[in-house]
């Protein structure tokens, strides 16, 4: 097998192979900025430098040849090499940083010009912290300045779109704006402007930056060049919990990230997953943060005398299984969501069982034409799979509305029928309407009995995206039942770890008053003297693969070691996207 | 202000897109177009080429940006580039450019109030041997300058009299 | 013919004829009769190869700058597959001191074309495309006219001359870009792009104009060609010296009598260059240094040329190169930091900004070095300069870089003296103490 030689240690390889990213893989490193592996590769930040060589074969014979001491013969590469844009080839010798002290030296002469004209204002700039280029000065970079002259001035606080801000004079010319928006999401809304070092990434004069996928520039900006208009100046990068998660604005299920800070959801970055979104993701999966931290429904609510008013859990407990075992069997109308979780709609579906009622039914949330076959479905909800796949009765909207006719008990689960304009508050008016929610809507504000259930934030399960991909959450967020120093599944940050409660602004506030949809059904079954206990997720989701054949060999394990499962769903099931 | 491209100017867009297999190489020569139809390619020329061309304004502007013949904003009617680089800065470039400033009361890079006017410095010409000299707007060069052919030069312009093209022999030779 | 006789040498591609530019009197005198050759006279040209052939033999080194053999660049195109192939003549020329190909736009485009068209019919290329830099508006407008006239005589467009071979030729332009002149950042250009030059490889021939194989010669390089075919290599190689043979069309400029382009041998020493062809120094100056060939190649003090010839191999020995034979003369009156601070402002200018090390050292060398013409450097800022040329040497996407630092480097070395007079007298700290105490 061909092989290849860095720093002295032997690397066999198959195919092709860019240097750098060779170099990566093996968790070795090389300081660079322009290199992304999804785009092209410019090598025009020149950061990547390594010497290069190769051993010298014999023509005849094939074999390497060898010096007097019996070592191969190398032939170097007159020119330091950028490691980013050459391919890793049979016989080839690399030094890096860690055995050269000419590739050192050119690292930090490169390092040296890129910060002559950079403002080196760390302190105020939201990059810091995460910043390539503050983390490789530091690791690379020269000690001082020798730059005694003018600085270079561009235009600084450029609102480039609704949701990005540009600071030109931090730019350091990577071109990862501009190729994201040529290669990636192909609105070709960035150029370079002007030459030279008057060069900075801008739009077309008047023209707007409003890319549906801008915010990933920002990801990308190596530096604090471009930043995020909402989240800017919000919080620094150390103060916050990052958790992984799923995307649940759409059907594609984006790997995402979800940052933390005090139980506040500060903002949402794209994780990479080669099989669902690469590096991306949609403007307004971003967005979606928001619907973690506000307007959400804390502690159960009931409807009296028109008037929604706080209640307790207690009461809730006994209100749903009192109005179960009033009504009957036939007149009730259990309904799953593809808004909600698989774990959540199979508890909902195993309550529904045990009571001898009929599977929930649903209603997909497809809006034709709002996708753009990239990373924006018309699926608006991000497990449609899961609940077909669960067996659940899939109504259209009419369909749904007469089954609600026939009903005199609803169950609802996290979806907000009214809100959609599937249903009106008249078609519920003469009904008792119960709903399973995480926040308020017009939808809720129709029911009798709203219990408050958690977010994908809060709670770990899993959704079926429209390629029929099962992938799962984390929590993120405590709720007033959880404390994340005792859940070992929930993520630390430095200041969790090591701070106090003072410093780590735990505002009690700040937690939802609200459990799991499974923890409130096993308190409900209880009540009514079933047998049913479901813990977490996790319990649930091998439940689940025991017993239905369309998620056997699906496990958390299984599904976090290969960022997610891929189920097989019947193409005329598979949502169009 | 609305720009529209002219008749000749759109059967002229035409033929240059002929000599490519792609639309977008046309982009320098029709900002040329437009440069030459408007006298500049200010942002709402640069975007009636993209829209012309049917390409992204972003790219019609990193283009116009990049090259420095292209007049990002409106210029004298008379745009003067003098050249003041290695051969010409020998010769006596920085003195013509000088005595220009002086003689039109401006600064480099400005433009005179009637609007006549615009002194630029630029680099290199490719008329080393013919310094000091500048260019016309984008144009005719005028070579071998001395105050009294500036002089001239300016009068001439003011009347509406520009330069012709200056032939110039090579040394040692009869007929050329 | 060896260099001492270059009086003798009578020039081809520009030579003292009328109305040369005119394609009658081109073809009365001969022109065209090359391509004819090629194209019919099956028996001396077998094959397009055997073209390729005669012209690495001929070693005719780019006059662009780099000095590559033609043939031999030609030769690493590869397999015609069907598909377009392109040939982009380089007609880009701005390296300051460098005003040579215009004079083949001017008096004979046509040898320029044959040339051209004789490359293309060796690498079966299917369109060619001159690349004139924006500001040649008058020969941009003298070439649509040569290459018009060449195709209504047949001389270019489908089955030239009843021979089969088909090729299309077009007049492209920039708008003021030196950096268009290199090759790749050419290409990018021509494309419609900002001109930034590509990262290679993968180089030109196997990934040019839009993805197809393509060549890069300068204008003057193609000139050449028609005359290695009507002569043979052999010729060709017998003119000039021996390493880089052929004529070149010496461009003259700054303190001489008489300057302007000269066609005349290869490796006439320098002094004979500037004293019997230029007319010698202007009102009797003594001459203080030459920069030989364009802005980005070496300068070299008067006291260095002695018995030095314009060719690569002398140049060598001296610390210099051939560059484009754009021959920059300095009289002793010339302030070399003002020389060298304009050389320097002129690369901060024209650099695309594309690579690190050339976008900020450009500007970083330029702004210290004005810093030294106003009085205020110091002597450390001259190590510094210094320091700063091996930091972009060799370090960027293209050459650029490289000719911004050459010129740094070795004026700073050859008039050290005249920089450091420049500087502010600074006591060093250590001595001022010393002083004190006493
Ligand atoms: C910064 C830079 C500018 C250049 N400018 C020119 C130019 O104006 N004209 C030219 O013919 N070659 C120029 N070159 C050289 C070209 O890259 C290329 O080598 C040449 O056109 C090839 O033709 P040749 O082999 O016939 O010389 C330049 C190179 C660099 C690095
Ligand atoms: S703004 Fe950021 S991503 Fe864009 S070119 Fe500058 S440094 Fe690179
Ligand atoms: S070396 Fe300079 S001119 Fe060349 S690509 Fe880099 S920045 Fe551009
Ligand atoms: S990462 Fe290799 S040059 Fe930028
Ligand atoms: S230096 Fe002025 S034209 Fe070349």
């Amino acid at each position: 097998m061909p092989e290849v030689i860095i720093d002295g240690q032997q690397y066999e390889f198959e195919g092709q192979h860019k240097l750098l990213q060779f170099i990566q893989d093996l968790g070795k490193e090389v300081p660079f900025f322009c290199y992304h592996p999804s785009m092209s590769i410019p090598a025009n930040c020149r950061q990547c430098m390594v010497k290069v060589g190769q051993y010298v074969k014999d023509r005849e014979t094939g074999d390497y040849e060898t010096d007097e001491n019996g070592e191969n013969v190398i032939r170097w590469f007159p020119k330091l090499q950028t490691a980013c844009n050459i391919d890793v080839a049979d016989g080839m010798v690399v030094h890096t940083q860690e055995t050269d002290e000419l590739v050192r030296r050119a690292q930090k002469d490169n390092l040296e010009f890129i910060l002559i004209n950079h403002p080196l204002d760390c302190p105020i700039c939201d990059q810091a912290g995460e910043c390539p280029l503050q983390i490789q000065t530091y690791k690379y970079g020269p000690e001082g300045s020798r730059f005694e002259v003018k600085k270079v001035h561009k235009p600084k606080r450029v609102q480039l779109g609704p949701r990005v801000v540009l600071d030109a004079e931090r730019c350091i010319n990577c071109t990862r704006c501009t190729r994201f928006t040529e290669e990636i999401s192909k609105t070709h809304q960035l150029t370079i402007t002007s030459r030279g070092d008057k060069n900075y990434p801008i739009t077309a004069p008047g023209a707007e930056f409003d890319d549906p996928y801008s915010l990933n520039t920002v990801d990308l900006c190596p530096v604090g060049a471009l930043t995020s208009a909402d989240f800017r100046f919000k919080a620094r990068v150390w103060e916050m919990n990052q958790t992984p998660s799923i995307d649940i604005t759409n059907g594609k299920g984006s790997n995402i990230d979800l940052w933390t800070r005090d139980n506040i959801i500060l903002r949402i970055t794209p994780r990479f997953n080669a099989d669902v979104n690469d590096h991306w993701i949609p403007d307004e999966s971003r967005e979606a943060y928001k619907l973690f931290n506000e307007n959400r429904i804390s502690r159960p609510q009931q409807k009296l005398e028109g008037e929604q008013i706080l209640s307790s859990w207690n009461n809730a407990i006994a209100t749903l299984t009192e109005q179960i075992e009033e009504t009957d069997n036939s007149k009730i109308l259990f309904i799953g969501s593809p808004h909600a979780s698989v774990e959540e709609n199979y508890s909902l579906g195993k309550f529904t069982n045990l009571l001898g009622l009929k599977q929930p039914v649903f209603t997909p949330h497809i809006e034709e034409g709002t996708g753009d076959g990239f990373l924006i479905t018309d699926d608006q909800a991000p497990n449609t799979n899961g609940c077909r796949l669960l067996g659940f009765t899939e109504l259209d909207g009419a369909s749904l509305k007469k089954e609600v006719k026939k009903a005199e008990l609803v169950v609802l689960l996290s979806d907000h029928l009214i809100d959609r304009a599937l249903l009106s508050e008249s078609d519920l008016a003469d009904k008792f309407v119960i709903a399973f929610a995480t926040n308020h809507s017009e939808t809720t504000k129709a029911a009798d009995l709203v219990i408050p259930i958690t977010t994908a934030a809060e709670h770990a399960a899993s959704y079926v995206n429209t390629d029929g991909r099962i992938q799962r959450t984390f929590r993120a967020k405590e709720i007033r039942y959880t404390n994340r120093r005792l859940d070992l599944e929930m993520s630390e940050g430095r200041l969790d770890r090591y701070g106090t409660n003072f410093d780590n602004w735990v505002t009690e506030d700040n937690k939802i008053d609200c459990l799991p949809l499974w923890s409130f059904i096993s308190e409900a079954a209880k009540s009514s003297g079933l047998d049913l206990t479901l813990t977490e997720g996790r319990e649930i989701m091998e439940e689940i693969a025991e017993t239905l054949e369309p998620f056997k060999g699906v496990s958390y394990p299984v599904m976090d070691e290969q960022s997610g499962i891929q189920l097989s769903i019947k193409s005329k099931e598979k949502t169009k996207a | 202000m609305a720009y529209e491209f002219t008749k000749e100017d759109l059967k002229e867009i035409e033929k240059i897109k002929a000599k490519f297999p792609e639309v977008m190489p046309a982009t320098l020569p029709v900002l040329w177009v437009a440069q030459k139809r408007f006298g500049h390619v200010e942002p709402e020329v640069q975007k009636l080429v993209a829209k012309t061309l049917d390409l992204p304004e972003a790219h019609v502007h990193g283009v116009a940006t990049f090259y420095t013949q292209y007049y990002k904003e409106e210029k004298g009617k008379f745009v003067l580039d003098v050249c003041t680089c290695l051969s010409c800065q020998l010769c006596g470039g920085y003195d013509i450019l000088h005595y220009l400033e002086k003689k039109l009361g401006i600064k480099t890079g400005n433009t005179t109030e009637d609007g006549m006017f615009t002194l630029n410095q630029v680099e290199c010409l490719g008329a080393c041997g013919y310094a000091p000299m500048l260019q016309v707007t984008n144009d005719k060069y005028v070579n071998h300058l001395t105050p009294e052919k500036v002089d001239k030069l300016l009068d001439d312009l003011k009347e509406g009299k520009e330069p012709e093209y200056e032939k110039i022999g090579m040394p040692r030779r009869k007929n050329i | 013919m060896s260099t001492a006789d270059w009086k003798n040498y009578e020039p081809v591609i520009i030579p003292d004829i009328k109305d040369l530019d005119k394609i009658d009197v081109y073809v009365k005198n001969g022109g065209y009769k090359a391509l004819e050759s090629i194209l019919k006279d099956k028996k001396k040209w077998a094959d397009p190869k055997s073209v390729i052939n005669e012209v690495k033999e001929a070693n005719i080194r780019g006059r662009g700058g780099a000095g590559f053999n033609a043939g031999l660049k030609w030769s690493f195109m590869p397999p015609a597959d069907g598909g377009p192939r392109y040939l982009a003549c380089n007609g880009d020329e701005s390296e300051p001191g460098t005003f040579k190909d215009r004079k083949i736009f001017e008096y004979n485009p046509h040898i320029f074309i044959e040339g051209a068209l004789i490359a293309a019919y060796a690498m079966e290329i299917t369109t060619i495309y001159v690349y004139i830099r924006g500001e040649y508006k008058a020969y941009i407008d003298m070439m649509e006219k040569a290459i018009a006239d060449a195709y209504e005589k047949g001389y270019i467009g489908k089955n030239i001359l009843g021979s089969g071979y088909s090729v299309n030729f077009y007049v492209t332009y920039g708008a003021g870009a030196y950096i268009c002149g290199e090759e790749t950042s050419m290409l990018e250009s021509l494309e419609g792009k900002r001109g930034y030059p590509r990262v290679k490889p993968p180089f030109p021939a196997q990934k040019g104009l839009w993805g197809r194989p393509t060549t890069i010669n300068n204008i003057e390089t193609l000139a050449h060609v028609p005359s290695v075919i009507n002569r043979g290599a052999e010729w060709f190689k017998s003119v000039g010296a021996e390493n880089h043979p052929g004529a070149f069309l010496y461009g003259i400029s700054g303190h001489v009598n008489r300057p302007g382009v000269y066609e005349l041998p290869s490796g006439v020493p320098v002094l004979e260059l500037i004293n019997d062809v230029a007319g010698g120094m202007r009102n009797g100056k003594k001459l203080k240094a030459v920069i030989p060939g364009g802005s980005s190649t070496p300068v070299l003090r008067a006291d260095q040329l002695d018995g030095i010839t314009m060719d690569s191999e002398s140049l060598r020995t001296v610390g210099s190169m051939v560059g484009t034979a754009g021959m920059v003369i300095m009289d002793e009156d010339t302030d070399m930091v003002d020389v060298l601070w304009r050389i320097a402002h002129f690369y901060h200018h024209e650099s695309c900004g594309q690579c690190t090390p050339c976008r900020e050292g450009t500007g970083w060398l330029e702004k210290i070095l004005l810093k030294i013409k106003n009085g205020e450097g110091e002597v450390k800022d001259l190590d510094l300069l210094l320091d700063l040329t091996t930091q972009m040497e060799g370090r960027t996407i293209c050459a650029l870089a490289d000719a911004a630092a050459w010129p740094v480097r070795y004026t700073i070395n050859r008039f050290r003296d005249e920089f450091e007079a420049r500087c502010k007298k600074v006591i060093k700290a250590s001595n001022k103490a010393i002083s004190h105490q006493s």
